[in-house]
């Protein structure tokens, strides 16, 4: 039985808002936190990149990762009744990385090493991948956080919108291999890389990949693979915490599209492996949907509509008033045909998740009030 | 665009959903229409391209996906193999390094690896040869991750050349940093809509790729642009508040009128903003019917 969106934000503590870029995932996560709030919740947003325009408006500052709750006199200025809070958290994953450092490492001189070592540095604030493991690991960390009681998600724009769910145990996999083990074993005792003191076969595969590299660089992978090991109990621990976090069963995930193939056919793909990994699909949300008047209107019918209407336009304005009815429509007829995939997809799903659409709004949502109107949609 | 005639790769990115696939596929038809060998190279996704030249799946190897144009779906294990093969040049060494678990479930996590697999892989496509010692492909297109991942791809080679001591991996990584550095040789394509955000999006793009990166950027695609329909005046009128009968079909025109005007509007800001920039740009029509079929992308790549 499906659930609606208000008893998802009613029921469960943690919603991670997911699809590939450009669908609108920020302002669903928004919208959604925005109803939650006027429901009386006390929410937190956690967001990449909050849309400018849009934060402007709620009074947040783009540049700080501080939590930031959005002041009640914004929604009462913009005539909304919300009993709770809405607060607002951008994402750091260098921060997020250092936070763990200070919080796993054995003393601080430990700490200090790894927070100065080069490859840290390029790690931590540059390198793809980085961005899934911190959003994951910032979840983790507010969860247990009493002071919300709903926490929003809007998942990173992944390459592939699944490499965050694996992002822990990417991790983890990574930590327990022997392949590390090898590196800190043939660095620890000498301070140096050396490899007589490994299993022959372990020395072939570090020589091989010092062939790629160059030894001097494999040292300092070496160095700094060792300096992290320092962190690697508490890291996998963690990193297995995160993973159940994300299988929780407060943990519901909102799927969001937009009419466009490519979108579609991601957010598909990216629901059967939730299905298959045995995790809930609880909604559908379809956005931007184009939307056309049943009615059709000829140039007569415009002119005759001008005439009523305290409006000047050019002469000739009937005719592309016309010309914009019949655009609408075929966009219309486009977005339909290509629903139709997900339509079908989600018929043959034995428990069909709820589908919500969105209509395309003729301007960006971004203030109080377009984020009221499409908060209004999703959860009435 | 004569000047893209010349080049031998281009990374295109973009916000996600602005129509990158799209806009690679209509490049590399209009290229091959002048004669050039076109590779389109996609990164491990879902890929499109299959579906847009109507061939069956485009997977690891190259395949012909139209007369004078190749495409391949990067798989970065799979890229990865064929780089540590190419080097070791022994079989036994490649086996035990690359198909040991414990070895790909640490460079599954090694940050950035994946992505300089790829990145590495589509460069190298363009120093391939013919059997004749000409260039297999004049061109390759990347049709690179959305902005954020884009970027973190193009910083890839730049950290290895500034971190990696001199050896087989940092040749590579130089040769291919001082390609995508040559304006002569390789630029960065950047697709956006005429819409807020996207712009939004390509601005601050513009600013790491030219000031962080200093990577030559060669155009910028504006896709889907509305033909307007109305004048600035007009879309003022249409945009007062008015009392409209959703009954009458004259007053769902003027209704239809209305929010054309309001999409116009964020058309016309948003055009003016990329006005400000001073990259070359090239605007490519909103399709009604979509832009999945053959004759959508040659009606694209005639407007390239």
């Amino acid at each position: 039985m499906a659930l609606s969106l208000e008893k998802l934000l009613d029921s469960r503590r943690v919603i991670l808002v997911v699809g590939s870029g450009g669908v609108g995932k920020t302002t669903t996560t928004a919208a959604l936190g925005l109803a939650a709030a006027a429901r009386g919740k006390r929410v937190l947003c956690l967001t990449i990149d909050p849309a400018r325009r849009l934060a402007n408006s709620l009074g947040l500052k783009a540049m700080t990762t501080e939590a930031q709750t959005v002041d009640p006199q914004r929604f009462r200025d913009a005539g909304l009744p919300v009993r709770g809070t809405l607060t607002v958290m951008m994402l750091d994953t260098k921060s997020t990385f250092d936070e763990l450092v200070h919080r796993y490492a054995s003393s601080p001189q430990a700490r200090d090493r790894i927070l100065h070592n080069r490859l840290y540095q390029y790690v931590s604030t540059s390198l793809a991948g980085t961005h899934e493991y911190m959003a994951m690991e910032k979840l983790h960390a507010v969860k247990t956080d009493g002071a919300f009681d709903l926490i929003l998600l809007d998942t990173p724009p992944t390459a592939n919108a699944l490499d965050f769910l694996d992002a822990p145990q990417r991790l983890v996999d990574a930590l327990d291999s022997a392949a590390m083990r090898w590196f800190i074993e043939a660095f620890q005792e000498s301070g140096k890389l050396s490899f007589n003191i490994l299993a022959k076969s372990a020395a072939v595969v570090l020589k091989g990949i010092g062939k790629l590299t160059g030894g001097d660089f494999l040292e300092q992978v070496a160095q700094f693979v060792t300096e992290l090991n320092d962190l690697f109990g508490g890291f996998k621990e963690r990193a297995q915490e995160v993973a159940r976090t994300l299988r929780a069963p407060d943990v519901a995930y909102v799927l969001v599209t937009s009419p466009s193939p490519m979108a579609i056919q991601e957010v598909l793909f990216f629901s059967e492996r939730l299905e298959e990994q045995g995790m809930p699909r609880d909604a559908f949300v379809v956005n931007r949907l184009h939307q056309a008047s049943a009615l059709q209107a000829g140039a007569d019918a415009a002119r005759e509509a001008l005439r009523s209407l305290p409006l000047s336009l050019d002469d000739d304005a009937a005719e592309r008033l016309v010309s914009a009815l019949d655009d609408e429509r075929r966009q219309a007829q486009l977005d339909r045909l290509r629903l139709r995939r997900l339509d079908e997809a989600l018929a043959r799903s034995s428990s069909p998740p709820l589908r919500v659409d969105v209509p395309a709004l003729p301007y960006d949502v971004h203030d109080v009030r377009t984020l009221a109107e499409v908060a209004r949609v999703l959860a009435p | 665009m004569n000047s893209l005639l010349d080049r031998r790769f281009l990374f295109v990115t973009g916000k996600g959903g602005v129509g990158k696939t799209t806009v690679t596929a209509a490049l590399a038809l209009k290229l091959a229409s002048q004669g050039k060998r076109v590779l389109c190279a996609a990164c491990n996704a879902k890929e499109r391209f299959s579906t847009l030249f109507h061939v069956a799946p485009v997977g690891s190897e190259v395949v012909p996906l139209a007369p004078n144009i190749w495409g391949v779906n990067m798989e970065p294990s799979v890229a990865m193999a064929e780089y540590g093969m190419m080097i070791l040049k022994s079989r036994t060494l490649y086996h035990a390094v690359f198909e040991n678990r414990y070895v790909r479930s640490f460079f599954r996590a090694t940050p950035g690896l994946y992505e300089w697999a790829m990145l590495g892989k589509a460069w190298w496509h363009t120093t391939e040869q013919a059997p004749d010692g000409s260039n297999r492909f004049d061109i390759v297109l990347l049709d690179a991750p959305a902005t954020g991942h884009g970027l973190d791809m193009l910083r890839v080679p730049k950290v290895i050349v500034d971190i990696v001591p001199p050896g087989i991996l940092r040749r590579d990584a130089d040769r291919a940093w001082a390609m995508f550095q040559d304006s002569k040789q390789s630029g960065v394509v950047v697709v956006t809509l005429p819409e807020d955000m996207p712009v939004n999006e390509t601005i601050e793009l513009l600013g790491s790729l030219e000031g962080e990166l200093k990577l030559p950027v060669e155009r910028i695609i504006v896709n889907s642009m509305l033909p307007p329909l109305f004048s600035q005046e007009e879309r003022n009128e249409l945009i007062k508040p008015l009392d409209l009968d959703h009954g009458d079909p004259g007053h769902a025109a003027v209704a239809a009128g209305a929010r054309r005007s309001h999409r116009e509007r964020v058309q016309a800001q948003s055009l003016a903003r990329l006005g400000d920039l001073r990259v070359p740009r090239i605007y490519l029509p909103h399709l009604f019917e979509g832009a999945e079929s053959l004759d959508a992308l040659r009606e694209l790549s005639r407007r390239l």
